[in-house]
């Protein structure tokens, strides 16, 4: 498994101008540079090919609704359609009726979750971020299960409940652990936008 | 909601909505407040760009080509259709419809330019293609006291006259406001009677002969009211109520 090299940022913000003066290539520009990793981070939420395609579609008509709102520097352009694409994927997810599906014990049966069970577990993918981004030793502060907490929140789009029930501990612990895991990402990772 | 507004306390928040864990009507206020306070959307923008560091290991997934061809019929502004996305089959699929859609074009045509020549291609579409405004003759009629109170006009070749009020024009019960046309040599002749509609209702009339025929050497427009429609050839019965250049629109 490769990380995926993040498209070159001074091209994607110039395509995303491009975008919010209505240039329909620049679009297709900042689809094609984007759309797989967006497509893999939304898919690791929502576990189904169906919904995914339906927020990367909205996100992308988004996108070309409100281009112009994208300020280079206030964030990277990249950060920025992670943000649209997350927070799509969030609202789904946390509709009622994917809610329902998403807790069924699924991982076992592959009709209802997309993802292939040798997909990288939540955890190993914050480790291999962590090794890439140079933080792993900052990392290494938490115990185990404030990672775990955190990377099931991140990758997997689990709520506080849905992390207890995986974890099998009590909500207000996995409250506790998200919230000082966090802070010690925002020590790790440095408070540059 | 003070106790909310804390520095401390909008990082913490900002942190779990970005994560994702914060929830329901929370995350609802919470989004609400990034509307009203930009203090709330610089500490979202901060946690966005740290922890979205983190997807940089999630494996990409290819979308199917059906993704973007959705997202290009939303985006796409009007019926163009260039099928980018759509593929080698879309294109080929896009290559029939047009193969098809060309015949079907020409028949059309044929039968359309033989039965109804000026409906092919509508005044306002070539206009609107030219960025310019029709060949026209167009008449703004003032009234007594030079305030404009009716637009009268009709494309050169054509024999559609179209009339906006731009005022209350009330001709007395039973009378009719009957439009003449003054040549800049020789006595004025009635082109059509306009019908009083609520500004800025439209009406319109029909010319006997096109525009270019009946106007090329008129130089004002002018309304008088009558008893009835005049007969050809007659004079108007009184003074002109309204009255204003005729001009050419090339």
């Amino acid at each position: 498994m490769t990380a995926i090299p993040t498209p070159k940022s001074n091209e994607l913000a110039e395509q995303l101008a491009r975008v919010a003066l209505r240039d329909h290539a620049a679009l297709r520009r900042v689809y094609e540079m984007t759309s797989s990793h967006l497509f893999g981070v939304a898919l690791r939420i929502l576990g189904r090919r169906d919904l995914t395609e339906e927020v990367i579609q909205d996100a992308f008509v988004n996108v070309w609704n409100h281009a112009g709102s994208y300020r280079v520097a206030q964030s990277q352009p990249m950060t920025w359609l992670i943000s649209i694409v997350r927070n799509k994927a969030l609202d789904v997810v946390r509709s009622a009726v994917v809610r329902r599906e998403t807790e069924m014990p699924t991982d076992e049966e592959g009709e209802v979750r997309d993802i292939p069970d040798t997909r990288p577990q939540a955890l190993e993918l914050l480790m291999q971020a962590a090794q890439t981004l140079r933080i792993r030793e900052c990392l290494a502060a938490l115990d185990a299960s404030q990672r775990q907490c955190l990377a099931l929140a991140y990758y997997q789009g689990m709520s506080h409940a849905e992390v207890a029930e995986h974890l099998s501990a009590p909500l207000g612990t996995v409250k506790t652990w998200v919230r000082r895991g966090l802070e010690r990402l925002k020590h790790c990772l440095g408070s540059e936008a | 909601m003070n106790d909310m507004l804390h520095p401390e306390v909008v990082d913490r928040l900002a942190g779990e909505y970005v994560l994702g864990t914060l929830e329901g009507g929370a995350r609802r206020r919470f989004q609400q407040l990034m509307l009203e306070r930009p203090a709330v959307r610089v500490a979202v923008a901060a946690w966005e760009g740290r922890l979205h560091k983190l997807a940089t290991s999630v494996p990409a997934q290819m979308p199917s080509p059906k993704v973007w061809a959705a997202i290009e019929a939303r985006t796409r502004p009007g019926p163009r259709d260039e099928r980018q996305g759509a593929g080698w089959w879309g294109w080929v699929r896009g290559l029939g419809q047009a193969a098809v859609a060309a015949a079907c074009g020409v028949l059309l045509t044929l039968g359309l330019v033989r039965s109804w020549p000026e409906a092919f291609v509508t005044v306002d579409q070539v206009a609107q293609r030219e960025q310019v405004l029709p060949q026209s003759y167009v008449g703004l009629l003032l009234d007594a006291e030079s305030r404009p109170a009716l637009l009268v006009s009709s494309t050169r070749h054509g024999t559609h006259v179209a009339v906006k009020s731009l005022r209350v024009l009330e001709p007395p019960a039973g009378k009719v406001l009957q439009v003449w046309a003054l040549p800049r040599e020789g006595v004025p002749f009635a082109i059509g009677v306009a019908t009083v509609t609520k500004p800025p209702g439209s009406t319109s009339f029909e010319l006997s002969e096109s525009s270019e025929a009946l106007l090329s050497k008129v130089g004002q427009l002018a309304v008088s009211v009558e008893d009835a429609p005049v007969a050809p050839g007659a004079a108007p019965s009184g003074p002109f109520l309204l009255k204003g250049h005729c001009v050419k629109l090339w």
